[in-house]
């Protein structure tokens, strides 16, 4: 699949940073973190065709460091990890089912949050909300990934009754 | 078509990306070298976010209150609500039944000292990130007097209608506040002649303050009322700052307790600066 341009990409990350920021507080009182923004840009790479350039990667994670007032260079750091991780292994990707890669995601987004704690909330590290935001993470992306096979079965139990 | 594994080139671009990146990260957190440019942005997003809002939403609205009949009550509806807001301000302050100062003489003698002629400037909050607020331990928010004034506030105490919220840490228009609760904040407390630096937890509501069993004799209990000490110039003397909540005993002497804040900064938008001098 064809990724998205460079503006349809920032517009995508600019949404989903405001989602993160709304959904945020509501979250965290359940013991979640859900990085929407980093699953947005991972997404994004893994469905791209070609391999993502590391510059851009960087670009896209400072203007992300700007937008959501994080520390400079933290997540332009993570997506170049990440970026490089799918990259490497977007062939050995077609061997793995649905779920093995949506736990990918969810220990992707889990290591995301981890780090980004250390940095950001240090003194109130919590292992709890690692572990909670891990099986929320992974449900949420297996939810994603089955979503065309439901729907397609949807649609077809819907056609039976016209 | 297969996508090709990063060759050696590609790795190496990678790995310089990751270094950048963390240099980049390391200057932030020493030296804070890039708060200029998010503070550049942050009152951009503001501005731009009212001008907006000036030029798109509130035409409309006024013509709406315009054809409304019920426009002017509206008009005085909005008006008594900021005034009774600054009243609850006013009124924290002065009223003896709230007790914002341990004694009455001291608001009075607090004015007269640094020629004050204005108890605080009204402010409205113009961004508080909620988000950073719950998760981490950055508590920061920024406010703007609603009288145009060309004081730097930079220093100044920051109050709502509950008591202190935190301290302007810098004045570029719009106002940076550090709450209590931020983790780089610091706050001289006192309770039952008893002084304490109490730390902000990085939790919202929670401060923490570690103490010596060996100075402070007298046992804190669950509960306990303590105030501001005054110690550091920012903040006036006696102001009632929250309760003990928890006790903890690091070791044999030291205890650290929780103390939870009177104030909620996500209660009322409209808030007060004490002037610094």
């Amino acid at each position: 699949m064809k990724a998205p341009g460079i503006l349809k990409t920032i517009l995508l990350l600019f949404l989903a940073n405001y989602l993160e920021s709304i959904t945020a507080p509501a979250f965290i009182k359940i013991y979640v973190a859900w990085p929407v923004t980093f699953l947005v840009f991972s997404g994004l790479v893994y469905i791209s065709s070609k391999n993502i350039n590391p510059i851009y990667a960087f670009c896209l994670g400072i203007f992300v460091d700007l937008i959501s007032n994080s520390l400079f260079g933290l997540n332009a750091m993570l997506f170049c990890l990440f970026s490089y991780v799918i990259n490497s292994y977007s062939n050995t990707f077609k061997l793995f089912s649905y779920l093995q890669i949506c736990i990918f995601f969810g220990a992707s987004s889990v290591f995301f949050i981890g780090l980004s704690n250390l940095f950001l909330a240090i003194e109130n590290f919590s292992y709890l909300i690692l572990f909670v935001s891990f099986f929320f993470n992974t449900g949420l992306a297996l939810l994603i990934a089955m979503s065309p096979i439901y729907r397609i079965s949807v649609n077809r139990r819907l056609s039976e009754y016209d | 078509m297969a996508r090709v594994a990063p060759s050696s080139s590609t790795k190496a671009l990678y790995f310089l990306c990751i270094l950048l990146g963390a240099i980049l990260l390391y200057v932030d957190i020493t030296y804070k070298s890039f708060d200029t440019i998010k503070n550049t942005y942050i009152s951009t997003t503001i501005s731009t976010k009212f001008l907006f809002k000036k030029i798109t939403i509130d035409p409309f609205i006024y013509l709406y209150e315009l054809s409304s009949s019920k426009s002017q009550l509206i008009n005085k509806n909005r008006n008594l609500q900021a005034a009774l807001d600054k009243s609850y301000l006013e009124n924290f302050i002065v009223s003896r039944g709230d007790k914002f100062f341990m004694d009455d003489e001291a608001i009075i003698a607090l004015m007269s000292k640094y020629e004050i002629d204005q108890i605080f400037h009204a402010s409205k909050i113009k961004l508080f990130d909620t988000t950073k607020y719950f998760c981490c331990d950055t508590h920061i928010m920024y406010i703007d007097v609603i009288s145009s004034s060309d004081i730097n506030f930079t220093g100044s105490a920051v109050i709502n209608s509950e008591g202190i919220l935190g301290q302007v840490i810098s004045d570029n228009g719009v106002k940076e506040v550090l709450l209590l609760t931020d983790t780089s904040h610091y706050i001289p407390l006192e309770t039952e002649g008893y002084f304490c630096n109490a730390k902000g937890s990085g939790r919202p509501g929670i401060i923490s303050c570690t103490y010596s069993s060996l100075i402070w004799t007298n046992p804190v209990s669950n509960g306990q009322k303590i105030y501001s000490s005054g110690l550091g110039g920012i903040y006036p003397r006696g102001i009632p700052i929250g309760y003990v909540q928890g006790i903890t005993n690091i070791d044999e002497t030291n205890i650290k307790i929780d103390i939870k804040l009177i104030t909620n900064p996500l209660k009322v938008s409209m808030l007060g600066i004490i002037e610094n001098q």
